[in-house]
């Protein structure tokens, strides 16, 4: 228990209770929730906010924020409208990452741009150039991507191995190498860390670069799934995902912050998406819902310092 | 050594490039800007124009305000747009029965009080400021699209309407309420204590704290003072548009970000006044019709505009340092 609630990892008995509680709360309260459909279902509407948020959690934990991986998540889509085949498109899209996840890491970590002006802007970029490319939706995708997400597995959605293979990359990221360890001291403080001779700016890099990854994996899913391109596609996922971790008391100064505390951010915010449709209720109310829900929750997880 | 420091100081064009290279970049982006309209789309420098690109700069100079006072205190405010949802509600869809003034007033008290609500959680409860704001902001406008769902939106006030878009002299009300509101305020940024106390809190919250200053009051009133300021800039945008709309201002919370970083003032730097950001506002005003101009559409602007923006801060942050 003294582990799973370890500072570091954020996780607080709130945190981890939230989902829980909203889960019970849906099977009593809406209909059809348990059915195995639905539950399916669910769990592919969970994939893109879930990869989003294990990558903002990675960025998030070094101190930064991404706006930009809505917009990239639209862009990935609209790329790989414009190739033939999987075969160059998922390397282009990769190639596209690097490229937008090593430009934010510069900006912040080099130019000391703010993460939030450096990636707002990024975002605002990177969306001119998906309606540069795409102007607008199109189901021209390349053969074979729907079967990225529409086939099963071993009698399960092929969108569980999704979720699997992030959260066990994401875990591994952290929990297990170097470069994890070198996230989460510079995130505590990146002077210090640098004093005992981490290399913070090719680490904080890394932390955007895989936060840009997460996103084309994220926006490659969603527009197998949806099987059409579409220069809005991503919209508030950068928001959402901003959500989903601040719910699992991921702290934005940096630092503190677990994968679990991503999982049980994005399972809170898709369970309610999911059951709030079952029970009628306008996607409105939903949301302000949700704002209540993460008002009350950070209000109940208290920190040190005042401000951002 | 102190040679070369003697003729720093007394070479007049040497202390001169330096009080450039120090300015904010909004001032010359802006020069840079007006050079090549002059030389591209001259018809952009006619004063017929630029008064009415100052107009248009209005309620995001308004914003720019309230943003760049809490970004000053080492917070922000990202919740203008729920803000705007619930004055353009209150204004707008005569769920509430009241005379025109009085809806004005019932706004400005509920922009006041949003703005305060958030610097309660923010200070006391020390949460996260983005995602105080982003929730109250998520929140408002939630509310808002669920009760006016299935009504259509009414007309605003015509008392707003003939304000906003009156002129005197050729000169747009809009902008002359906007620089009258700056001279108070720069006057109340440089000589009361109030400015002193924003800039020792945004320098460093803890000696400010140490040294007896009132942190969390500072933090607190500079959130009631943003919230006031989103309401007002609403006015203007709704007296512009002259019926409700609930989408207004989506872009208002992060373009005064934007105006309010090239405009001198940055996270945890007590520096920066009020004419800066004001100038950045305007800078990003034309910025925009610039852009239009060039009838690059809408991916084209797109792309320059964050271009834009990246380089300024890139170019401001890396002299910083």
């Amino acid at each position: 228990m003294g582990r799973l609630f370890n500072p570091r990892f954020g996780t607080s008995p709130i945190s981890l209770g939230i989902p829980i509680v909203v889960f019970i709360f849906l099977v009593f309260a809406a209909p059809h929730f348990t059915s195995g459909e639905n539950l399916s279902n669910l769990i592919s509407q969970i994939v893109v906010l879930l990869i989003g948020s294990l990558g903002q959690l990675v960025v998030a934990l070094v101190g930064g924020i991404d706006l930009s991986i809505g917009s990239l998540v639209s862009l990935t889509s609209c790329v790989i409208s414009t190739q033939q085949s999987l075969a160059t498109a998922i390397p282009l899209c990769i190639g596209l990452a690097i490229l937008v996840g090593t430009a934010n890491g510069v900006g912040t970590a080099v130019f000391g741009v703010h993460p939030l002006i450096m990636t707002f802007s990024m975002a605002t970029f990177l969306q001119g150039v998906a309606y540069f490319i795409l102007p607008a939706p199109s189901n021209a995708i390349p053969a074979g991507l729907q079967s990225l997400a529409n086939i099963t597995v071993g009698g399960a959605p092929i969108a569980i191995v999704w979720c699997v293979a992030a959260v066990g990359t994401t875990y591994v990221l952290l929990r297990r190498s170097q470069l994890g360890l070198h996230i989460y001291a510079i995130g505590a403080s990146a002077a210090n860390a640098h004093l005992n001779g981490l290399r913070v700016v090719p680490s904080t890099i890394a932390a955007y670069v895989f936060c840009s990854l997460s996103a084309v994996c994220a926006g490659l899913f969603l527009s197998a799934r949806v099987a059409s391109a579409d220069p809005t596609m991503g919209g508030s996922l950068a928001l959402d995902s901003i959500t989903a971790i601040a719910l699992g008391n991921v702290q934005l100064t940096g630092g503190i912050g677990g994968v679990l505390g991503a999982v049980t951010g994005a399972l809170t915010l898709g369970l309610l998406a999911n059951g709030m449709n079952l029970m009628g209720i306008s996607p409105f109310v939903r949301s302000a819902f949700t704002g209540v829900l993460l008002l009350v929750a950070i209000s109940l997880q208290k920190r040190k310092v005042i401000g951002l | 050594m102190t040679a070369l420091a003697k003729s720093r100081e007394t070479n007049p064009i040497v202390s001169a490039g330096r009080w450039i290279v120090g300015l904010p970049p909004a001032y010359p982006l802006l020069v840079l800007l007006f050079g090549i309209a002059y030389f591209t789309h001259p018809h952009l420098l006619s004063p017929l124009f630029l008064m009415l690109m100052l107009r248009q700069a209005a309620p995001l100079g308004l914003a720019t305000i309230g943003q760049s006072l809490v970004i000053r205190c080492r917070s922000i405010d990202l919740s203008s747009a729920g803000v705007m949802a619930v004055t353009s509600y209150i204004l707008t869809s005569g769920t509430i029965p009241v005379s025109p003034l009085a809806a004005i007033a019932l706004c400005i008290v509920v922009g006041l009080a949003i703005g305060f609500i958030n610097g309660v959680i923010i200070t006391v409860r020390k949460a996260s400021a983005v995602i105080v704001t982003l929730a109250m902001s998520i929140i408002l406008t939630g509310a808002v699209i669920a009760f006016s769902q299935f009504r259509a939106p009414g007309d605003v006030p015509e008392i707003l309407r003939n304000v906003v878009t009156s002129r005197i002299g050729g000169v747009p009300v809009a902008a002359l309420l906007w620089l009258f509101v700056l001279f108070p305020l720069h006057y109340i940024d440089r000589v009361t204590v109030f400015g002193r106390y924003v800039r020792a809190v945004g320098s460093n919250p803890l000696a400010a704290e140490m040294s007896g200053i009132p942190h969390a009051r500072i933090v607190l009133v500079a959130h009631t003072v943003s919230g006031l300021f989103s309401v007002l800039s609403c006015f203007f945008l709704l007296g512009f548009v002259g019926v409700g709309t609930v989408n207004i201002g989506q872009d208002l919370a992060l373009n005064s970000l934007s105006a309010s970083i090239l405009g001198g003032i940055n996270f945890g730097m007590g520096k920066g006044g009020m004419w800066g950001p004001a100038a950045a506002a305007f800078m990003l005003t034309f910025l925009f019709n610039f852009l239009t101009s060039f009838g690059l559409g809408e991916p084209g602007k797109l792309m320059l505009q964050g271009l834009i923006v990246i380089v300024a801060a890139i170019a401001y942050s890396k002299r910083q340092t």
